[in-house]
This record gives C-alpha cells, structure tokens and sequence, in this order.
C-alpha cells in the first residue's frame, strides 16, 4: 500500500512539474545556460579542475534549482489546490506522498547533470569523464538520497509559512554559495567554512568532485563519505522530528489552509 | 488627472504586494538576496580569473540587481492582472497598456537604483575597490540610463505574456541571456564572432562598459555609451507599444487570454 502511494504519487508528479514553465526552465534551460555562463568564466583561467567545477557546478545548480523551485513549495502548491488538508486526512501517511514527491522530482531533476555535460562536451569540447566510475555511480546514489533528505526537511519547514515563494527564491543562491558548487568551500572566509560544513549536501559536492577529479588519497574519500553518513542520519532525524511536529502544529492550531 | 491616476496606481500595486511582508522579509527580498547574488558572482569571478581587483564585476553585477526588479516586474505585469481577474477589462477599456505596465513597476524600479546604488557601494567596501575618485553622479547616471535600457526591455517582454503562460521561463531565459552577452561576467570579445551581434542589441552592455570608463578614470568616453543605451531603451519603449497593440489584438481574437 505504502510503495503504492508512492509511486503513483512519483508518477504524477513527474508529470505536473513537467507541465510548469518555471520547472521546464530549470530543468532544461537552466543547466545548459549555466553551463555556459560559468565554462566562459573558467575558459582563460587555465585551471586543471576545469570539469571539476564547471561542468560538475552547472549540473549540480540546475539540480538544486528544480528542487528550490518544485519540491519545496509542493506542499504550498497543495495548498493553493485546496488539497493539502486531504493529504493529511488521509490514512496514508503525508510523509510517504511528501517523498513521493521529492522522488518524482529529484529523478527528473538528474537529467540537469546530463545536459550540462552535453553542453560543455558539444560547446567546449570538454567530455569530462569521470577518474573513478565506481565512485561517481556510487556517489550519485548517496547524493539524490542527500538531496531528497533535504528537500523533506525543507518543504516540512515551508509548510508553515505562506510566503513559501519568498523563501524559495532566497534558498537557492546561498546553497549554491555555502556547498560549494562552483567555488571551493576552501574559498570563503572561515567562519562561512564552519556552517558550511555542517551542511551534507557540501560533503556530496566534495565527493562527486573527487569522483569525478580522481584523489590521490583514497582514505579522505572514505572519510568524506562517513562524515556525509552521520549528516544525513542527523538531518534525516531532524526531518522525521520535525514532520511530527508540523503534522501535530497544523491539527492542534488547524490553519493548514491559512498558516 | 493622468498623472494622480498614474501615481495612486501604482501606490496600489505596491501596498498590495508588500502588504503580506514583515519589514525584515522585505530587506530579504529586495536588498539581501541581490547584495548576495553579487557577492556571489564577484566571489567566482575572483576564482575563475584569478585576479584581486574586482571592480568590474562588483559594477557589473550592481547594475544587474535592477534586472530583477525591471524585468521581472515589468515582464510579468499581466501575469499579476491575469490572476486577478482584471486581464479582461483593462483589454476592454481605453486604458493604455503600457501605462498598466508601467504603474506595477513605477516604486519598485525605483527601489531597485537605491539597491543598485547601495549593492555598489557594499560591494566594493567587500571586495577593496577604491570609489575615493568616483564620479558618484556620473556613476548614479550611468545606472538610471542602465534602468531606462532594462524598462525598454521588460516592456517587450511583457507584451508576449498576453500570449501564453510560459513567462516564468522567458523571464528567467532572459536574465542568463543577460549575464551571458552583455559582458558583466566575462569579456564579450570571448563570444564566438556568430553571435556578438546580440550584444549590441542588449541594455546593459553599453552601461557595464561605460562604469567601466568611469571606474578607471574615463570622464568622457562614457557620453556616447550612455547616449547608446538611452536610444536603444527608447527604442525598445517604441516597439513594446506596438507590440503590445498586435499581441491584445491577437489575444482578443482567439479568446485565449486566460486559457491557451
């Protein structure tokens, strides 16, 4: 019953963020313009991590993009629909169509990596292929499951508010800057560097990039991936508390509608 | 009587889009968010170019937190009236078109040079870009006649919306379109030769070259720059009206004005 719920809930979701304009534009534009933009300014700087960043950060900023845009503010949409009450009436749990949700989207949402190394390859002839193909397919895994972990937490958080778009537009560009996408955590001053590195999805950059990169020591790899383990068991605890939370909110005070 | 309507409107238009805000969700929106959009772009620019001195960029980017404001607002006016249901009779009446589009932008356009102004001068406290021998009123005219440019351009675009609901996409098209061929990242000269025509065709470009001038010292360069950008928003002042008239037209014909 459960998976049911799940995936008919990934399937049409899928198909309704497709619909969406703002969805198309992150999805298909996005990457293959960021992609653009940040291959010109990394073009003349003669760095060897080119792919690295580029490629890897265009991708990875359209895969956050449709994620700020559509997972976060699906609850908010539910809303407008006039159907999010029902998603809490109903006996199956919200938490399960919540996730089949960020899955629907998420998945589509990998098609951003694949577009931005198509355009850098057909554009720039720069095919980055990746140094340790086990690693990249191993962490490619690990990072949609940190993704989704945070869409959860995000889209619970927003479910409070009803200037979920306000705060879906100020969510994307920090992430970008904090997780280091295109500029190296190492970059940002140090006290920026200490929040940073409490956020997963800045430990799956880091590992995707040395995927992709290759590293010489294979034991900061693993290191990286443990410490990614404890984050996303924190966050996904985090999120579980604070789904609870919202559920027992929105029944107590009953302004689902009107928060 | 033109002008008090013109005015009390577009008091209207933004009481009733900041009415839902706390003051601190309105710094958010209108002065955190593009300051940190620019610190952004200077960051990766220092990284990508190796370079400390930063002052083209922090310039560059001041001038693109007023594309926010002018193409977002402006390109997606109708959109607003669409919703509200009032699509139809603005069509019906013999209210200008443009008027209504330039109403819901008149107080946010003007918010958006205070951040331009204001995300300049933060910008280059942070990044130590000397402003001790700014021209600070050629500068503040460089970026009114950016804004004139940018208007033009959300104008333009907002006559398309009366066609279709894809304008989330054209607008955030648009603003890439922007970073990407008016030179405020990187040099336009790195585009292929096949398409650095559209450059000229784009506001800003003019402007970003122009502060540029400015900024290393130039007090007479950036006249003619400026005067360019002035005529190209004009320009594109002239062809909005027009195309406003053919897509109401067109919209009206095919009954397609809520529903495509």
């Amino acid at each position: 019953m459960t998976w049911q719920v799940l995936l008919s809930t990934m399937l049409l979701q899928m198909k309704q963020s497709f619909v969406r304009p703002m969805f198309r534009f992150c999805l298909l534009a996005n990457p293959v313009l960021n992609t653009i933009l940040i291959c010109e300014m990394f073009r003349s700087s003669g760095r060897t991590d080119f792919a690295a960043y580029a490629v890897l950060g265009a991708g990875l900023m359209g895969l956050w993009c449709c994620i700020c845009f559509s997972s976060a503010g699906d609850l908010n949409r539910e809303r407008y629909m006039g159907t999010l009450s029902l998603l809490f009436a109903v006996p199956a749990p919200v938490e399960t169509v919540l996730w089949g949700k960020i899955l629907g989207n998420t998945l589509l949402s990998l098609g951003t990596l694949l577009l931005a190394w198509l355009t850098a390859g057909v554009l720039y002839e720069t095919w980055a292929i990746p140094a340790r193909p086990g690693w990249l397919l191993l962490v490619l895994v690990i990072t949609i499951l940190c993704f989704l972990q945070v869409s959860v937490l995000t889209a619970w958080l927003l479910t409070l508010s009803r200037k979920t778009t306000l705060y879906m537009n100020c969510l994307e560009l920090p992430v970008v800057f904090l997780c280091g996408f295109v500029v190296p955590v190492e970059e940002l001053p140090a006290w920026l560097q200490a929040i940073s590195n409490l956020l997963p999805p800045t430990w799956a950059v880091r590992l995707l990039r040395m995927a992709v990169a290759g590293v010489p020591d294979e034991n900061a790899f693993w290191r990286c991936l443990g410490i990614l383990a404890v984050l996303m068991l924190a966050a996904g605890l985090l999120s579980r508390r604070c789904g609870r939370a919202v559920d027992r909110r929105v029944r107590v005070l009953g302004n689902l509608e009107v928060c | 009587m033109a002008v008090r309507r013109f005015f009390s409107q577009a008091c209207l238009y933004t009481k009733g889009r900041q009415a839902a805000f706390q003051w601190e969700e309105f710094l958010l929106l209108e002065a955190g968010y593009p300051f940190l959009t620019l610190v952004f772009y200077c960051v990766l620019a220092a990284y990508s170019f190796r370079t400390a001195n930063l002052s083209h960029w922090v310039a560059g980017n001041a001038l693109l937190l007023c594309v926010n404001t002018c193409l977002f607002r402006l390109g997606s006016a109708f959109q607003g009236e669409r919703r509200y249901g009032r699509l139809r009779s603005i069509l019906a009446s013999p209210a200008s078109l443009l008027a209504v589009v330039l109403e819901s932008g008149f107080f946010p356009m003007l918010l958006s040079a205070v951040t331009a102004a204001g995300g300049f001068c933060l910008g280059s406290l942070l990044f130590g870009v000397t402003l001790r021998h700014a021209p600070w009123g050629l500068l503040m005219a460089v970026i009114l006649t950016a804004m004139m440019a940018m208007t033009g351009l959300g104008l333009l675009l907002s006559a398309l919306s009366l066609l279709g609901d894809g304008m989330h996409f054209l607008l955030n098209v648009s603003q890439y379109v922007l970073m990407i061929f008016t030179g405020v990242q990187f040099p336009v000269d790195q585009l292929p030769a096949a398409v650095r025509w559209i450059s000229g065709l784009l506001p800003l470009t003019r402007s970003v070259r122009a502060m540029d001038l400015l900024l290393a010292g130039d007090r007479r360069g950036w006249i003619p720059l400026a005067a360019g950008e002035a005529a190209l928003g004009l320009a594109d002042c002239l062809l909005a009206a027009g195309l406003l008239r053919l897509t109401a037209r067109r919209a009206m014909k095919t009954g397609g004005l809520e529903l495509f």
